[in-house]
C-alpha cells in the first residue's frame, strides 16, 4: 500500500540523523498531535490541548536545544552543514499533523540564527541564553520581532526600505541600550516568548545599513508586555499578539552581532524562514495526500470508488505530482542553505530570491490544487473531520509570513532582472 | 461612490420594489449584521439566528413566492429571479451564510410556487408555514451525494442519500448517515430528493420535528457559520402523500436552477464586500515608507485591478443567470436540462471566481487577511464552504459535459 513515504525525496544528501529525527518526529505527531488536533483551534488562546506535545518535544525530547553548540548543552547544529536539511524533515513531520506547530517550532530558531551559526557566532550571548534552553525539560519558546504596526512587510523588506520605516528605536545610555517600540505578529507571543529578538533603529528614519539592530530582551524585564493573542483564520499553535517596549533596559552585548552586520544576517532568517515554509507546504500535502487516498477509496462515484473515476483521477494525479515537484525541490533549497561552499552565503539576496521564489511558487500551487482537492469533497471538504480544511486555512496563512507574495515577486525580480527602484 | 454603485449591474432590469428592497435590506445588514460584526463576529444566538429571523419574517422573504391566496406575496412572476439576487447579494454582502440559508428557502418557494409551475397541493400543504407567524423557517435539501454504499442507486452517478416508498396515502422515507447541504441541526423543513424503488425519483418534504429524524451534534466546519449543520443519523419518516412536491427530473432541475442562482449571488455579495474591504486598505495603506499609498503600487494595484473585474464580472453573472431564469423559454425551458446545465456551470464559476479574488485580496492584506478581526477571512472560509456545498467541480464538468457534447455513456 502507497505511503507518504513514497514521494521522493533526494537520497544524495538527506542528513546524518535523518532517521533518527524522522521516526522521532514521525511518533511524536502519531501520539502527542493527531489525535487532538481538530481541537486546537478552540485551544489558541490558552494552549491547554497545544502545551503537552511541545512540552514533550522541545523540553522532554530536547530539541530547543538543537541550535545550541555541544559544550553548552545543545546538539551542535548550528555549526553542522546539514542543519537545514535535517530541519526540512523535520518541518514536514510536524507539518503533517499540524503547520502551527511547525511554524512555532521554526520560529523558535530564528533569533538564534543571528548568533549561533558560523562565521558570526556570538559566544558570549550563547553561553547567556544557552543555559535558558538546554537545562530544563519545561518548552521554551523565543520570538523575532518585526512586524510594526505601519508598513506591514516593510521590515522584511530591508534591501529596498533599509529600516528607514523602523518605528522601535534603540538608544544607547551608558553601558545599556534602551528600547522603545511596539510589534505586531510575532510567533511564539501573546506571553509564549521568554526571549526575544527585536529589530530595532538606533537611528531613526536612517537608510544606513549600521543603524538596524537586533537586540536581545528577555520577557521577565521591566518594560516588556505581551499583549493576549490574536484569534486567525487558523494555526492556532503558532501564538501571536502585540508586544510593548518601554523603556526596556537591556546591556549593551545583547545586541546580536554588529552594526551593518544585523542588518545582512538578517537575510539568514529571510533564507531559512522561506525554505521552512516549503517544508511545511511539503508534509500538509502529505497529510492531505493521506487523507484524500482514504476519501476517494471510500467515496463511489458511478458505481466504483472514486479515484477510480478516469476524470477525478486527473485531479489526484495533479495533487501528487506538486507533492512530488515541491519536496524534491524544498530539499534542493535545505541543501542550498547548507552548502555555502557551494550556493554562497546564506544571507546573500540572491540566496534569499531563490529561496522566495520557490516558496511563492510552491504556495501558489498549493493553494489551487488544494482548493480543487477540498472541492472534490464536497461537504466533507469543509468538514473539520477530514482534516484538509484545517490545512487550507493554515497554510493560506503561511503564505503571508515573512512578508507577502508580493514582496516575495518584488524581490524576485530584483535580484534576476537587477531592478534598482523596485 | 460604494460598491453598489461601482461595481455594474443591470440597474434597468430591476423595477422599483427590488431596488427598495436591496435598498432596505442594504440598511438592515448595516446596522444588524456589519456595525456589529467586531463585537459578536460569527455568534450564532446573538447575531446570526436574530438576523436570518429579521431579513426572512420580519422583511419576509420568506413570503415571497408563496400566492397571495395563502398567505404569501405572490411575486412568482417571471421578474422574481431578479429579486432573488438583488436581495441575496445584501444578505450576502454583511453575512454569506445567512444569503446561502436564505437561497435555499428561496429555491423552495421558486420551485413549489413559481408562476406555471405551481404545484397546488403542496403549496396549500406548506404556505402558512412560511406565511403565517413570526418564526423563520430554516429550509435544508437532500441531496445525492458520494456515498460508501456499494449498489445504492445512482442520480447523474452520485448516489441517492435517502430512499422513498408510497404506502398508501403517505411515503415512508428513509436514509442513514444523511449529510444535508445546510442547518441539518436544526432545518425546520427537509427537501429530499430520493430514489424509489419502482419509478421516477421523488421529491419529498419532510418537517424537521416529524417523528423518525435523529439528528447528530453540530459539524465543525469551514465556515457558514449561519447555517448549523449536521449529518441526519437515522431518517425514518413517514409524511402525507401531499409532501411529494414532484416525481421526475423536471421539478428538481428547476429547484436546483434557482438554488444555483441564489449561490451566484450570494457569491456576488460576498464579493461586493471583499472589494469594499479592499477599497478601504488601498487608500489608507501606505507602504516602503514614504507617502507611498498602497493603491498606486502598479504590482498591488494590478491585483486591485484584478479584484475589481472578478467582482464585476460575477455581479453581472448573477443578473445574467436571473435573467436566463426570467425568460426561461429562450435558454431551453424551465425546469430543462439545458438551464440546470447553465445555471450550475455559472453557479461553479462564481464561486470559483469570489474564492480567487478573495484569496488575492487576503495575499495583499497579508496578516490583516487572516485575522479574524479584519473580517476578510470570514468571507475567504464561507465561499470556499459554499463552493463545496455545491458538489465536486470535477463531476459538475461532467454534467457540463452531457448537455454540450451528448456524451453516451458518461
Amino acid at each position: 500500500m502507497r505511503s507518504i513515504d513514497d514521494f521522493t525525496r533526494p537520497l544524495e544528501y538527506i542528513s546524518p540523523m535523518d532517521g533518527l529525527l524522522g521516526s522521532i518526529f514521525r511518533e511524536w505527531v502519531e501520539k502527542e498531535v493527531i489525535p487532538y488536533r481538530r481541537q486546537f483551534d478552540e485551544d489558541y488562546r490558552e494552549h491547554h490541548l497545544i502545551h503537552p506535545p511541545f512540552k514533550k518535544l522541545l523540553g522532554e525530547y530536547g530539541l530547543q536545544r538543537m541550535i545550541f553548540p555541544e559544550d553548552l548543552g545543545g546538539w551542535g547544529m548550528g555549526r553542522s552543514n546539514y542543519m537545514c536539511v535535517a530541519a526540512f524533515r523535520m518541518f514536514e513531520e510536524i507539518a503533517r499533523a499540524d503547520s502551527g506547530m511547525a511554524l512555532a517550532f521554526g520560529a523558535l530558531f530564528w533569533p538564534f540564527l543571528f548568533i549561533a551559526l558560523e562565521p558570526h557566532e556570538n559566544r558570549r550571548l550563547l553561553e547567556e541564553f544557552a543555559p535558558m534552553f538546554c537545562e530544563t525539560t519545561e518548552p521554551v519558546f523565543a520570538a523575532l520581532c518585526m512586524t510594526e504596526p505601519q508598513g506591514g512587510s516593510d521590515i522584511e523588506n530591508v534591501e529596498i526600505v533599509k529600516g528607514t520605516t523602523i518605528q522601535t528605536t534603540a538608544v544607547k545610555d551608558g553601558d545599556e541600550w534602551v528600547i522603545n517600540g511596539h510589534k505586531l505578529w510575532p510567533s511564539n507571543t501573546g506571553g509564549l516568548a521568554k526571549l526575544m529578538a527585536v529589530v530595532c533603529t538606533t537611528n531613526p528614519g536612517s537608510d544606513d545599513p549600521r543603524d538596524i539592530a537586533v537586540i536581545f530582551v528577555k520577557d521577565d524585564m521591566p518594560g516588556v508586555t505581551q499583549g493576549p493573542p490574536y484569534e486567525k483564520a487558523g494555526m492556532a499553535a503558532d501564538m501571536n499578539s502585540d508586544i510593548w517596549f518601554e523603556n526596556v533596559r537591556v546591556p549593551l552585548w545583547y545586541r546580536a552581532i554588529g552594526p551593518g552586520d544585523d542588518a545582512k544576517y538578517f537575510g539568514e532568517v529571510m533564507a531559512t524562514g522561506n525554505m521552512g515554509i516549503i517544508a511545511w507546504i511539503s508534509g500538509a500535502m502529505m497529510n492531505i495526500y493521506e487523507r484524500l487516498s482514504e476519501y476517494t477509496s471510500r467515496k463511489r462515484y458511478r458505481g466504483k470508488p472514486l479515484k477510480e473515476d478516469d476524470g477525478v483521477a486527473g485531479l489526484l494525479a495533479d495533487f501528487a505530482a506538486n507533492i512530488e515537484n515541491i519536496r524534491i525541490v524544498g530539499y534542493q533549497c535545505a541543501r542550498m542553505c547548507d552548502r555555502h561552499d557551494l550556493y554562497g552565503p546564506l544571507w546573500h539576496p540572491r540566496l534569499v530570491a531563490k529561496m522566495r521564489a520557490q516558496r511563492y511558487l510552491a504556495m501558489d500551487r498549493f493553494i489551487d490544487v488544494t482548493g480543487r482537492v477540498m472541492n472534490l469533497m464536497e461537504a466533507y471538504g469543509t468538514d473539520r473531520d477530514w482534516d484538509v480544511e484545517k490545512h487550507w486555512r493554515d497554510l493560506k496563512i503561511l503564505q503571508l509570513v515573512e512578508g507577502s507574495k508580493q514582496l516575495c515577486q518584488i524581490e524576485v525580480a530584483r535580484w534576476f532582472y537587477e531592478c534598482e527602484t523596485l | 461612490m460604494n460598491a453598489m454603485e461601482i461595481i455594474p449591474f443591470p440597474r434597468k432590469r430591476l423595477d422599483k420594489a427590488d431596488l427598495d428592497l436591496a435598498a432596505t435590506l442594504q440598511a438592515l445588514v448595516e446596522k444588524e449584521i456589519m456595525d456589529k460584526r467586531l463585537e459578536l463576529k460569527e455568534d450564532y444566538e446573538q447575531l446570526l439566528a436574530p438576523s436570518f429571523a429579521r431579513i426572512m419574517s420580519e422583511i419576509g422573504l420568506q413570503k415571497m413566492f408563496w400566492p397571495e391566496e395563502h398567505g404569501g406575496e405572490g411575486h412568482n412572476g417571471p421578474d422574481a429571479a431578479y429579486t432573488v439576487v438583488a436581495a441575496l447579494e445584501q444578505i450576502g454582502r454583511a453575512d454569506t451564510g445567512l444569503a446561502f440559508l436564505a437561497a435555499h428557502s428561496l429555491a423552495l418557494q421558486a420551485a413549489l410556487a413559481q408562476e406555471g409551475a405551481r404545484r397546488e397541493e403542496t403549496c396549500a400543504a406548506f404556505a402558512s408555514l412560511f406565511c403565517s407567524g413570526d418564526r423563520p423557517v430554516r429550509v435544508s435539501f437532500i441531496l445525492p451525494a458520494l456515498t460508501e454504499e456499494e449498489g445504492a442507486p445512482e442520480w447523474r452517478g452520485k448516489g441517492f442519500q435517502v430512499v422513498a416508498a408510497p404506502s398508501g396515502n403517505a411515503w415512508k422515507v428513509s436514509g442513514r448517515m444523511v449529510r444535508p447541504t445546510c442547518c441539518g441541526l436544526d432545518a425546520d423543513l427537509f427537501g429530499a430528493w430520493c430514489a424509489v424503488a419502482d419509478g421516477d425519483p421523488a421529491f419529498i418534504l419532510v418537517p424537521g420535528d416529524t417523528p423518525g429524524i435523529a439528528r447528530g451534534t453540530e459539524l465543525k466546519k469551514t465556515g457558514l457559520a449561519a447555517s448549523r449543520n449536521a449529518d441526519l443519523e437515522r431518517l425514518e419518516a413517514t409524511v402525507p402523500d401531499a409532501n411529494c412536491a414532484w416525481r421526475g427530473n423536471e421539478g428538481t432541475f428547476r429547484l436546483l436552477s434557482w438554488y444555483y442562482l441564489g449561490v451566484a449571488a450570494t457569491a456576488s455579495g460576498a464579493l461586493l464586500a471583499n472589494y469594499e474591504i479592499i477599497r478601504e486598505w488601498g487608500d489608507n495603506r501606505v507602504i516602503k515608507g514614504k507617502d507611498h499609498i498602497f493603491k498606486d503600487n502598479p504590482l498591488t494595484a494590478a491585483v486591485m485591478g484584478e479584484v475589481a473585474k472578478d467582482t464585476s464580472v460575477v455581479r453581472l453573472l448573477a443578473y445574467e443567470l436571473a435573467g436566463m431564469l426570467s425568460e426561461a423559454g429562450e435558454y431551453g425551458g424551465d425546469g430543462s436540462q439545458a438551464l440546470y446545465t447553465m445555471a450550475l456551470m455559472l453557479a461553479h464559476q462564481a464561486c470559483a471566481s469570489a474564492e480567487h479574488a478573495i484569496n488575492r485580496t487576503m495575499e495583499l492584506m497579508a496578516s490583516a487577511g487572516y485575522a479574524k478581526e479584519w473580517q476578510l477571512e470570514r468571507y475567504w472560509r464561507d465561499v470556499k464552504a459554499m463552493q463545496c456545498h455545491l458538489g465536486a467541480y470535477e463531476l459538475a464538468k461532467h454534467d457540463f459535459a452531457r448537455w454540450f457534447y451528448d456524451t453516451v455513456t458518461l
